[in-house]
């Protein structure tokens, strides 16, 4: 994955999960199985989303929230 | 975040390596012990194929614990035995010594410090439960008071070999069931018994709802606007009061004051031996919460332990001392009244039928 | 030293003989503040018959999802010292073994960053330490991983494996529990510290059929220690035991499958009619001990109620040699575990634990689905029903 494709998965999650804030809540593999989709053509594997993944919460992009099961959140 | 203040940052190491833990002993005969006794309800040896021998002693704990227990256990474990302790999964305290002569002095000194020695053989086990009133938000009663209350009335059982088998009992503050409340011998489960109120101003903000519909197993949750507002309805006739709505949705709240309290169940099992697992089954459906003592509870639950030591042969446990006498004659013995709410109505209702034309009468 | 706050009720549970909360709590009073409101409140709840914490709320370490459960007053005014009073769960060791010099510094740590109160331990297993604020976390967090002592599972993850006391105490054990609790652990610390699952997935290994973890009633999947050949028979301790007592009625009549007889003085088995059940092993621990052949059963699915119902945990693997596998760092396990992971990813939904997907799907599916033949033992018996469901190349070979 290059870093432009690893860039645009970033701001294409974080953007998916404050499109839907307060509507609906992503669990990680639901993100993981939309950015399969998306990025498809890029050759973006399940690791390089769960790697990006890692980074945006390790970074405080989003969070973890909880409500009977974890799901991605915007920081308070 | 700055790079270097990210670099020392520690993670994912994992748990610490447990044999940093172990005692001399315990690492010589590591996988070569050849048998055990009990001593004692409070003591037992280990002995190893080379001879060597490990006492235990256990001592009960509440699970709930200062930063002051801490230091004093482990004061006892520096003072007998090394500094090396393990707790058991019954939230014990099992101090490990290699010197016969530290075995008595220690639980001297134990029961200086108002500790209770015993659980183990043929006893009533510590009470594995959950945190109530005391963390959980979700609770349908508190549960280190009704443990205290139940332990102080079985105390003598725990200190004192009285029993045909050993009995476990379990609590758990609500349907979540954090403690092992499916599979023990005498199970206390905080229980509701009205449906949510729905907070409809707050739902679209607090809650998803086609999460919150999944949530429930009978399926008594529709979708409904309320005023301009997305919430959802709740089908009072088939709800059954889990509260596994509120869990995904804090705008259900399921808590009532008046209408929580405990149901009692009996006859679960966890280990193999002789018969197969099996799941606690209800006696009591529904005893008010009466805080501080929860004397109804701690009182049916000594109902069930008497009768069991009374009726039961050595060796049997809860579940197959009922399956040899049969489910009528333990109501009958215990005077527990049978009610419609006994008789399953839920996904394997059909297999708890009576298939037979046995009876007892 | 005077109460901040009258506690009639909880002052009744100091009586009695079995050690008491309350005192405990009062203890971590002495030295917390934040413990003084959180006495205040649980009375209240014992005045009121309800809970006082409020749902919701965030509280978590950076990076991870999962460690650390967020709990808020609903009282924040009235008991400042528990606005914030959230739990940190603390990855325990193997069989709960521990030092004094490692319980001191961590009893240090719940001093400084918490309210001195600890659970010993958590359900699941975890240490936990309860009353601390978003703003200790962090601290709380790396001090406690500078001792080697990492945060546990919370939410949708792998919750923190636990396992019984195994062959550091125990002549029981058929494989060594503490070793494959603490390599899996390690080995899955990404799933455990970030939730990408449906909901949670337990692990609890009991090394014998006893099962002292409760893994068959409580953990996704259970490994149950047991054993393939003939149990170890010392005719001479047999003879002790049967002048001690009655060897026949409460060992050999109680055996599930009556596969045990004597035959003059000398105790028979039949083990091949063995169901390593445990119980005369038990009973005579000094005559009878399992075979060579060890290894360990694999069950699947258990779960609480919620959703849809309690399970216990099925049969899935009836015999792994894991001594084997372990020679490869469970290279096979980490493989089948990866495949049910999958499986579950792809056709499990929010909030459903494995259990309830097999029950949806069918075993034979998910069995398809992670690699694996069905097996008799699988099942109790064969189906009842004639409602069979042929496939169409073995149809069309007739």
């Amino acid at each position: 994955m290059t870093d432009e494709t690893k860039k645009k998965l970033e701001d294409k999650i974080i953007g998916l999960v404050k499109e839907y804030a307060g509507k609906k809540r992503f669990k990680p593999i639901d993100i993981v199985k939309e950015m399969e989709k998306e990025f498809a053509a890029e050759g973006v594997s399940k690791e390089d989303i769960k790697g990006a993944l890692k980074e945006i919460m390790d970074d405080g992009k989003l969070v973890y929230g909880y409500a009977g099961g974890s799901f991605l959140a915007l920081p308070e | 975040m700055p790079e270097e203040v990210k670099k020392k940052r520690i993670t994912d190491v994992g748990p610490h390596d447990y044999h940093d833990y172990l005692s001399p002993m315990i690492k010589k005969n590591y996988g070569k012990w050849a048998y055990h006794e009990i001593l004692d309800p409070g003591t037992m040896v280990h002995i190893a194929e080379n001879g060597d021998k490990l006492y235990t002693v256990r001592m009960g704990s509440p699970r709930l614990v200062s930063s002051s227990f801490v230091r004093d256990i482990c004061d006892m474990a520096d003072k007998y035995c090394g500094g090396y302790l393990r707790f058991t999964t019954r939230n014990n305290v099992e101090f490990l010594l290699e010197d016969e002569k530290n075995v008595e002095p220690l639980k001297k000194d134990l029961d200086k410090l108002g500790y209770n020695v015993g659980g183990i053989g043929n006893i009533v086990a510590n009470i594995v439960h959950t945190q109530g009133w005391v963390h959980c938000h979700t609770s349908a009663s508190d549960a280190s008071g009704v443990v205290k209350s139940v332990m102080d009335e079985l105390y003598e059982y725990f200190v004192e070999e009285k029993l045909p088998s050993k009995v476990r009992i379990a609590f758990a503050c609500c349907l979540n069931m954090c403690g092992s409340v499916a599979s023990s011998d005498i199970a206390i489960l905080g229980t509701h018994r009205k449906p949510p109120k729905i907070n409809h101003e707050r739902l679209v903000n607090l809650c998803e709802v086609p999460s919150t519909i999944a949530a429930c197993p009978t399926n008594s949750i529709r979708p409904e606007m309320v005023g301009d507002k997305k919430s959802v309805r709740v089908n009072e006739e088939t709800c059954v009061f889990c509260g596994s709505c509120y869990t995904v949705c804090p705008a259900m709240p399921i808590a009532d004051a008046e209408n929580d309290g405990l149901s009692i169940w009996v006859g679960g099992k966890v280990s193999n031996a002789r018969t197969k697992p099996t799941f606690s089954k209800l006696v009591v459906p529904f005893i008010p919460n009466e805080p501080p003592r929860w004397g109804k509870a701690v009182q049916a639950v000594k109902t069930i332990l008497e009768a069991y030591k009374k009726g039961a042969e050595p060796g049997e446990r809860v579940i197959e001392w009922i399956e040899r006498i049969g489910w009528s004659r333990f109501f009958k013995i215990t005077g527990f009244e049978f009610t419609k709410y006994h008789v399953d109505d839920f996904r394997l209702a059909e297999a708890t039928m009576n298939y037979s034309s046995h009876a007892r009468f | 030293m005077g109460k901040k706050h009258e506690t009639p009720l909880l002052d009744e549970l100091k009586k009695g003989k079995w050690i008491s909360f309350v005192k405990e709590m009062e203890r971590a009073a002495e030295k917390s503040e934040r413990t003084e409101d959180l006495l205040g409140q649980v009375e209240e709840s014992y005045r009121d018959k309800i809970t006082h914490w409020k749902h919701g709320g965030m509280a978590g370490v950076k990076g991870y999802g999962a460690g650390m459960v967020g709990r808020f007053s609903e009282f924040p005014e009235k008991y400042p010292g528990v606005k914030e009073c959230h739990s940190i769960r603390l990855n325990q060791t193997s069989g709960f073994f521990y030092n004094s010099d490692v319980l001191r510094k961590l009893a240090d740590i719940a001093d400084q960053h918490a309210g001195g109160l600890f659970n010993f331990h958590g359900s699941t297993g975890d240490i936990q330490i309860l009353g601390l604020t978003q703003a200790d976390a962090e601290d709380l967090f790396q001090k406690s991983a500078e001792l080697g002592f990492d945060l546990g599972g919370s939410g949708s993850d792998l919750r923190t494996p636990s396992c019984c006391v195994g062959p550091a105490r125990c002549e029981f054990a058929n494989y060594d529990t503490l070793q494959i609790c603490y390599d899996l652990t390690h080995a899955f610390q990404d799933e455990l510290h970030r939730p990408s699952f449906n909901y949670k997935f337990k692990m609890k290994f009991s090394g014998c059929a006893n099962d002292c973890v409760a893994a068959a009633s409580r953990s996704d999947l259970a490994f149950i220690g047991t054993w393939q050949d003939n149990i170890k028979i010392n005719q001479n301790e047999v003879k002790n035991y049967v002048k001690k007592f009655n060897v026949q009625k409460y060992v050999l009549d109680k055996c599930p499958t009556k596969c045990m007889w004597f035959e003059g003085e000398n105790l028979v088995i039949d083990d091949s009619n063995c169901v390593k059940c445990m119980h005369c092993i038990n009973e005579m621990p000094r005559a009878l001990k399992s075979g060579d052949q060890k290894g360990l059963s694999i069950l699947i699915g258990a779960k609480a109620p919620l959703v849809t119902g309690p399970r216990m945990g099925m049969m899935l693997i009836p015999f792994y040699d894991v001594h084997e596998d372990s020679k490869n760092d469970y290279e096979w396990l980490k493989g089948l575990i990866s495949n049910m992971w999958e499986f579950w990813d792809e056709y499990g939904v929010s909030r459903e634990r494995i259990g309830e997907l097999i029950a949806r799907v069918g075993l034979v599916t998910f069995l398809e689905g992670i690699g694996l033949e069905p097996t008799i033992d699988m099942v109790k018996e064969p189906r009842s029903n004639p409602f069979i469901k042929f496939e169409d190349e073995e149809a069309g070979a007739e």
